[in-house]
């Protein structure tokens, strides 16, 4: 080589090394642009998400079971867990104590969490209208029922968050970002009531009755029972202390409309199990009307969609699990099982005896057939010892599962566990999932909405067969509850109301008590009973008398207290406030 | 060829006026030949310089310069003594030897594309004194620097990498900015901003570092400069026509026992747990009911405690006896998996002793055209953690050649190494080992009477797991990664003086990281097994090019320096996935033998960089010196709006004693004073797809961080299968922000070099006031907004300001004593000035007290002024939500300030309470030699600092599931009211874990880092052995540490949490030897 031809080499170097204008652009890979989104697949693709998105939680800051905020806050359950302050956010929701809008729990942990997860299907759904109102008909054969189901997706979404902030920033898809950040809480209590129940509106216009092939997708029928729901929690009008000041009666007739075209349809029935609803193959029976959908073994990254939301609620002392013992049934609810000589419920809800069965543990002879009479749901619900457990007669329930036992007692909850041995369950790190449905409106909820209508209207007979209909299915004993020697765990005595033969009086009074009742014992462990309290009223003179009573059972509610007009909802999260320079006005009392 | 022919003819046109600049005078010719006294050969590149004319030798060393009798030549050469002759009338063909120069203001440093004399240096440039450092047996070089540079500043772990596998941190100047803070590296002339690429050098290969600390300084490396230069230069092959080998060697010694946080044991945590149950008017005897019992007197209101019952037995998981059950009457069958109860020291089961083998062999050879050197690395570290381990292969081949009368050098810095390491783990739960090391109960025993692991299985147990167990299932989780990192260069010379440089880095990794999930028997870790392999290959292509014009004209000494840097990036991951494996063993463990779910994963991704700059430096008469920098960058990472950012710099210098009036001075040898300001980008804070909205379909990717089980996917069951493949959707990832610009900071420094007594004294101070404007923030995003909104966009502005001091005094006697003191201190602070109101809560502070004006590390939270000794006081005291629960009504509790004056305790009574960031931070290192023998200590510490101190909630308060420290046992009691430890309950009504000053402490502190005594072995002895030297020494690390005796925790540097590997001290022996 010569030296000149280096020199040629050098120059070709300068004039490569100039570089080309093309060299700074760089295509991300794997993803696609908003522009890109506007084909009827991607639409459809963004629907499927949005419904991915009212599902993805876990126990942190759950958006799909209410137990930590519906169960614990409410006489039927403690939180449970390794200690006091294990995960003590729920111990102050609980106790009700030192509540405030930022100091409950470290990251998203709690609502401040579920805020964000339930804003966050929000978006998803509003993205999934946006592209579908893009589209035409044509375009797109399903487009309307699609827009249907996120119309239903995000009523369900709006309903969570009142049910849990009251006011909130309600908006839709046609708002932009710039836009959404400056919509304050401030709308009137009702008029946010209009907006969820319009979004249900807009389903149930756009929705067919059914979706063939499709259970986990939103119908009309689903939507007409959802919007029953929303009218129900509006007829009971509320002031801004929370005091129920009225009930709406056109409400409470939609109430009557939207539930009759459910009943009607016979699309949807009772189960004849009790059993059915809580257990692994019975998932989208004729008694779910919208579930969350759970899988498993769908090829997904930790082996599943699985519900996370109650892996927590596992016991730490049973051998098949390891963790976390958490959602602890209370004496209180365990008590109110029990039932009379007629069968009917031994309390009324109105004027509790709070009756404790014989022992703190329950011996033998609290509830076999030689003790008290209790109502069969019992052992669905609770965990009791040497009862099977989630109806394996070859795993009766010990107390030694739980984990602090002398804090919490030694119940354990049932509905929402599945056995280790169930196809349906998976251990996840200290965890445990299972894809077993979540239900978020049932058949037995329709008809107690109903008679719950039907008793605020003034016509307690029309509730009495609805009533007794959710009863009877209770009534039939499940053989799946049996023990190994093929014996019922409890006494079971449990009967309808019969006006007249064993219940003197039926009126609205008395009926009203029925119901309230019915739904304690249906619901039990569910996450449906604070919400419960706090619509009809009554959430503190009932926590209060529970607490009262409950702190001598256990000490650590001793100073467990709730405030009326505070403690029904949850504060405004203080970072969503600075986030938006204080946009928010914070709920009364925090 | 016409174009090239073109192209070239201009260029010298070019360079023909730069070339016309220098003039020769015509007169009588002296010329002469210049060698090296240390290699004899000759030396090119001289400066021979004589009234007004100026000449350089040629690649032979030879020079001609017009003179006449009694005129003083004088040469210069950098790194050379400058040499006077005297010119005579016989002088011709004159032979002039320069002897290496002794002083460091003559050393040679790599500052940005070029070298420079350190006299010549303008801006904040730390020359790291590579000596004291050789010998650490560190897994990076960095690591060795710790203390040792003012204004840089690093924070290990006492892992082997000094952060459990990933980068330690290390900062140059303090926190600028509010995203990375990651320095840049240069090594070898290609930036890299991956630590690895810098860990994996061997000390003894590097022949330099320099830290360039201002933005006058680093600007010329333009965008990724921002937080600092680290520039490395490998060694050479040598240039003596000889071969030379090196060999270093040592083996270490680790402990962590010498920092072993106190836990209680088994009875003692039964103790405090009665106490807290007391205290809160709770029946002890129901507490941890599963665990202990307790022998008391059963008066709440003078509480005895006679005995603590431990349960004999763990593990109460018989599900088929009937109750009552009972663990402290033991198992009822043979099939109960109870195991007897202990007192686990869970830090003596998790940490041993660790050893470390460091082998360097480094060989040389070459001539003054030729030459190769190649190191060869080896360093093992087997983990002072059980089951851990880091092992690291490295060879490098560095090589040139010269041709065409020297006009032309090509060469090569290549190294490959290769690490495997075996990290500390987490539990299932997400807990880390060393944390559960102090935490997990002690009645846990380690290992079970049949000799697998223990765990906490039973009521009463946390639902944390055996840390040992956790390592040993951990076991197989080898991350090895294999780097290829260097240049091949070279340099031409196009005419006198004109330098072309041209090099092409690779840096290429291949990360590939084997995750076994093995399923323990310590009780409920897995129900299945799983073995995830995850694969990363990242390419780098870096492409410079720069010319380098040199001209000295009389007094005037210029340099010119243009360039283009080209930077390609791209990285490839891909992972797969199996469960179910029949075996758990290291060879049964691959992928195909799995029978269960199988998932692949797979992303791309990579950025693009592209510069110009330019440097202009000028000095006169070697007093006045000027720069001037310009660097152009544009990336990938912004949208074509704001492409590109320019960065310019300048500085002044004034070396006072090259004054006139100075040379009287005798005791000055070295006065320079520096000024500079400069401009730096950022681009760190984005990610590779910048200002783009993205969708991404999301099958199924569970959250990629804790805790993996929140799914995230946009996949649905909507057919009610249950099972199967699921039909999948698109979500919002990212959101865009086209209009984003180049976050930049302007940096003004202000630098005194001096040197006293024939430089005995030397030291250095730097001033600057750095201002960062359009920070690049992850703003917080509005719930409402929803998912796949993070974006990032120009939110902050920040002022720094600080200063750093280097002071040294070296001292030799005529008995061979030799000694230097070297200290070095240094001060930051800095303060948000600007930001917009909705980023707010980004930071700390509330709606009445803005970040504005206060640091970024800035601690906000409650003020407590002590303890409640009545229950009066508490009711006296402004309203305190909780704090009068329990039996003790409020005694014993904290009590917390009404700073806001409306008698009660809520969300508006915090305030700020001072920041973490200490006042000064300072080193200090002594070096005595006295004939064959020396000896060192080092130390360094922090004054003037409030930090959180890890141990005092853990050892302050109870915890009904974990264990805890033993100030728990001296806590407040009403027959124990002097005690500052609030009274203990587990109902915690009080709030008092929320953050308070109850938790920032004195935490400034001073180490002994490092003692070596070293002994050389005598010439002559060394020599019969064939040896050139032979040192061997023995040298103890990280040895005591003073701290206030508020700081609880053992360790000082334990900062903040206990995930943190505790720092071991180490023992060393080892051996230098040449050939």
């Amino acid at each position: 080589m010569k030296y000149t031809s280096i020199k040629i080499l050098l120059a070709a170097v300068i004039v490569l090394s100039m570089g080309c204008k093309k060299y700074l652009d760089y295509k991300p890979q794997g993803a696609v642009s908003a522009s890109d989104l506007t084909s009827p697949t991607a639409a459809d693709g963004l629907a499927t998400a949005a419904y991915a998105g009212i599902a993805n939680d876990w126990w942190d800051a759950p958006i799909t079971s209410m137990w930590e905020y519906g169960s614990i806050r409410s006489d039927d359950a403690y939180k449970g867990g390794g200690a006091i302050g294990d995960q003590q956010q729920m111990d102050k929701y609980e106790q009700f104590y030192l509540v405030n809008s930022s100091n409950n729990g470290a990251g998203d942990f709690g609502f401040p969490g579920t805020w964000i997860r339930a804003y966050g299907a929000i978006s998803r759904i509003n993205n999934a209208l946006r592209a579908l109102n893009n589209l035409t008909d044509a375009d797109f054969p399903e487009r309307t029922t699609r827009i249907g189901e996120m119309h239903f997706l995000r009523g369900h979404m709006y309903f969570l968050l009142k049910d849990l902030f009251r006011n909130i920033p309600w908006f839709d898809e046609t708002l932009t970002n710039d836009e959404i950040v400056k919509v304050p809480n401030t709308m009137s209590n009702d008029s946010l009531w209009e907006k969820i129940a319009g979004d249900f509106q807009v389903a149930i216009n756009d929705l067919p009755e059914t979706q063939p092939g499709q259970p986990g997708r939103a119908n009309k029928l689903a939507a007409e029972a959802y919007l029953a729901k929303v009218r129900l929690y509006q007829a009971y009008t509320q002031d801004d202390g929370y005091n129920v000041t009225g009930i709406d009666q056109q409400k409470l007739q939609d109430v009557i409309t939207l539930t009759d075209d459910v009943i009607n349809s016979g699309v949807y029935a009772l189960n004849p199990d009790f059993a059915y609803d809580f257990l692994y193959g019975y998932d989208n029976s004729p008694e779910s009307i919208f579930a969350i959908q759970y899988s498993i073994n769908d090829g997904t990254a930790i082996g599943g969609r699985l519900g996370m939301s109650t892996s927590l609620n596992y016991f730490a002392g049973a051998p098949q699990y390891g963790c976390c013992a958490f959602h602890v049934p209370s004496q209180n609810l365990v008590n109110a099982f029990q039932t009379d000589s007629r069968g009917l419920p031994l309390d009324s809800i109105l004027n509790p005896t709070d009756k404790d069965f014989n022992d703190f543990y329950l011996g033998d002879n609290d509830l076999t057939p030689t003790g008290v009479t209790v109502d069969p749901r019992i052992d669905h619900t609770i965990g009791i010892q040497s009862h099977p457990f989630k109806y394996d007669a070859a795993i009766p329930y010990d107390h030694s599962w739980e984990r602090l036992a002398g804090t919490y007692g030694g119940f354990g909850t049932m509905k929402e566990l599945q056995l280790a041995s169930c196809p349906c369950f998976k251990k996840l790190g200290p965890f445990y999932g299972t894809s077993v449905n979540m239900d978020v409106i049932r058949y037995d909820d329709v008809l107690l909405m109903k008679a719950e209508a039907e008793i605020k209207l003034g016509d307690a007979n029309a509730a009495l067969p609805l009533i007794n209909q959710v009863r009877a299915r209770a009534a039939q004993i499940s053989p799946l509850v049996k023990k190994a020697d093929g014996t019922y765990p409890s006494n079971y005595k449990i009967d309808v109301y019969k006006p007249g033969v064993n219940i003197p009086v039926w009126n609205t009074t008395t009926a009203f008590e029925a119901l309230m009742w019915e739904r304690r014992m249906e619901f039990a462990m569910e996450g449906y009973r604070f919400f419960d309290l706090v619509r009809w009223g009554i959430a503190a003179p009932t926590l209060n008398a529970f607490f009262a009573k409950e702190k001598t059972r256990h000490a650590f509610l001793s100073s467990a207290q709730f405030t009326h007009g505070t403690h029904e909802y949850f504060p405004i999260p203080q970072e969503q406030i600075t986030v938006t320079n204080g946009l928010y006005t914070q709920n009364h009392g925090y | 060829m016409s174009l090239n022919k073109k192209l070239m003819k201009q260029l010298l046109t070019i360079f023909m006026v730069f070339v016309a600049l220098t003039s020769f005078a015509q007169q009588k010719i002296v010329s002469g030949t210049v060698t090296s006294k240390t290699t004899g050969q000759p030396l090119a590149g001289v400066t021979v310089h004589l009234g007004k004319s100026t000449v350089t030798t040629d690649a032979n060393g030879k020079f001609s310069i017009p003179a006449t009798a009694g005129e003083t030549i004088n040469l210069s050469f950098i790194g050379m003594n400058n040499l006077n002759y005297k010119v005579t009338e016989s002088s011709q063909d004159i032979n002039l030897v320069m002897e290496e120069g002794a002083s460091e203001l003559n050393a040679v440093v790599v500052t940005g594309y070029k070298s420079e004399r350190k006299v010549d240096l303008t801006g904040a440039v730390s020359v790291v004194n590579l000596t004291p450092v050789k010998n650490q047996v560190v897994s990076s070089p960095m690591l060795a620097l710790q203390g040792r540079v003012p204004g840089l500043y690093i924070q290990t772990d006492g892992s082997p990498t000094g952060a459990n596998g990933g980068a330690p941190t290390i900062l140059v100047r303090g926190i600028g900015t509010l995203n990375s803070t990651n320095p840049l590296y240069i090594i070898d002339g290609v930036p890299t901003t991956k630590y690895e690429d810098l860990a994996n050098l061997n000390t003894g290969s590097i022949s330099s570092m320099q830290v360039l600390k201002d933005a006058s300084a680093a600007s010329i490396y333009g965008s990724r400069a921002a937080n600092g230069v680290i520039i490395v230069t490998t060694k050479n092959g040598s240039s003596d026509d000889k071969v030379h080998i090196q060999l270093n060697s040592s083996i270490t010694s680790q402990t962590e026992k010498p920092w072993q946080e106190n836990v209680l044991n088994s009875e003692q945590r039964g103790e405090a747990l009665w106490r807290a149950a007391v205290n809160d008017g709770t029946d002890p005897n129901s507490v941890v009911d599963q665990i202990y019992k307790f022998d008391w007197n059963g008066d709440y209101n003078n509480p005895v405690l006679n005995k603590v019952i431990i349960a004999p037995f763990v593990g109460a998981t018989n599900n088929n006896q009937p109750p009552p059950y009972d663990p402290f009457t033991g198992p009822f069958s043979a099939t109960d998996s109870l195991e007897p109860a202990a007192s686990t020291n869970w830090q003596d089961a998790l940490y041993k002793p660790a050893t470390v083998i460091a082998n360097d062999l480094a060989l040389s050879a070459g001539n003054s055209r030729n030459g190769v050197m190649i190191d060869l690395g080896y360093y093992h570290n087997n983990g002072l953690i059980e089951f851990t381990n880091y092992k690291r292969y490295n060879a490098r081949v560095n090589g040139h050649i010269s041709t065409f009368k020297d006009r032309l050098k090509i060469g090569e810095n290549f190294q490959l190494s290769q690490t495997s390491q075996i990290n500390s783990t987490t539990d299932v739960g997400g807990a880390s080992t060393p944390s559960l090391a102090l935490t997990l109960a002690p009645t846990i025993p380690l290992y079970k009477t049949d000799g697998t692991y223990g765990g906490p299985r039973g009521a009463g147990y946390s639902d944390r797991n055996n840390p040992v167990d956790m390592q040993y299932l951990n076991r197989f989780n080898t991350r090895t990664e294999l780097v290829l990192f260097g240049n091949a260069y070279l340099d031409l010379e196009i005419v006198k003086n004109l330098v072309f440089h041209t090099s092409v880095g690779f840096d290429y990794s291949d990360a590939l990281a084997e995750n076994a999930a093995l399923i323990g028997d310590e009780g409920p870790v897995r129900s299945f097994n799983s073995l995830a392999l995850q694969d990363a290959k990242e390419f780098t292509f870096t492409w410079s090019n720069t010319l380098n014009y040199n001209l000295i004209r009389d007094k005037s000494r210029l340099n010119v320096l243009i360039g283009t840097e080209a930077i390609k990036d791209n990285i490839n991951a891909f992972g797969a996935s199996n469960t179910n494996f029949a075996l758990q063993t290291a060879d049964y463990l691959q992928l195909s033998a799995g029978s269960g779910t199988q998932t692949t994963n797979g992303s791309a991704t990579g950025y693009r960089l592209l510069s110009q700059f330019g440097k202009l430096f000028y000095s006169y008469s070697d007093r006045y010196l000027a720069s001037v920098t310009v660097r152009r960058d544009g990336s990938s990472r912004f949208g074509a709006n704001n492409q590109y950012g320019i960065f310019p710099a300048f500085t002044l210098g004034w070396r006072i004693n090259n004054e006139d009036f100075f040379k009287n001075v005798k005791n000055v040898s070295n006065l320079k004073l520096r000024a500079g300001v400069g401009t730096v980008g950022n681009q760190q804070a984005l990610s590779n797809t910048g200002p783009l909205t993205l969708f991404q379909p999301n099958y199924g990717t569970a959250s990629p961080t804790y805790p993996q089980w929140l799914n995230i996917g946009t996949a649905y069951d909507l057919g009610g299968l249950n099972t199967g493949t699921l039909p999948s959707g698109f979500v919002q990832v990212q959101e865009g922000n086209p209009n984003l610009k180049w976050e930049s900071s302007t940096e003004t420094n202000l630098g005194l070099d001096f040197g006293f007594l024939n430089e005995t004294i030397t030291g250095s101070f730097d001033y600057f006031i750095k201002k960062t404007k359009d920070i690049l923030i992850p703003p917080p995003i509005p719930g409402v907004l929803g998912e796949g909104q993070n974006t990032v966009v120009n939110g902050a502005n920040m002022n720094d300001w600080g200063w750093e001091a280097l002071l040294s005094y070296n001292h030799r006697t005529n008995s061979g004593l030799n000694f230097n003191i070297t200290a070095n201190a240094s001060h930051f602070q800095n303060k948000i000035t600007s930001i917009p109101d909705s980023y707010r809560s980004y930071f700390v502070g509330d709606a009445n007290h803005s970040i504005v004006g206060h640091s970024p590390q800035s601690i906000f939270g409650y003020e407590t002024n002590g303890i409640f000794q009545t229950s009066k006081e508490a009711q006296d005291a402004p309203f305190q939500p909780g704090a009068q629960d329990g039996a003790l009504q409020g005694a014993g509790r904290l009590r917390y300030v009404d700073l806001n004056g409306n008698d009660t305790i809520d969300v508006n009574d915090q305030t700020w309470l001072g920041n973490t960031l200490p006042k000064l931070e300072y080193g200090l290192r002594i070096d005595i030699d006295y004939k064959n023998w020396d000896f060192s200590i080092f130390g360094s510490g922090v004054a003037g600092k409030t930090g959180f101190d890890p141990t005092k909630f853990f050892n302050d308060f109870v915890d009904q599931r974990n264990n805890f420290g033993p100030g728990t046992l001296n806590a407040w009691t009403p027959q124990n009211t002097g005690s500052g430890i609030p009274a203990l309950s587990l109902l915690n009504h009080n709030g008092e874990d929320r953050n308070s000053n109850f938790y920032y402490v004195n935490a400034s502190y001073f180490k002994i880092r490092n003692v070596t005594i070293g002994y050389n072995l005598p010439k002559s002895i060394a020599s019969s052995i064939k040896m050139e030297s032979l040192r061997i020494y023995v040298m103890g690390n990280n040895l005591i540490a003073f701290k206030s005796k508020e700081y609880t925790a053992k360790d000082p540097e334990r900062a903040n949490t206990f995930d943190l590997w505790p720092v071991p001290t180490s023992y060393t022996f080892g051996i230098n030897v040449n050939f």
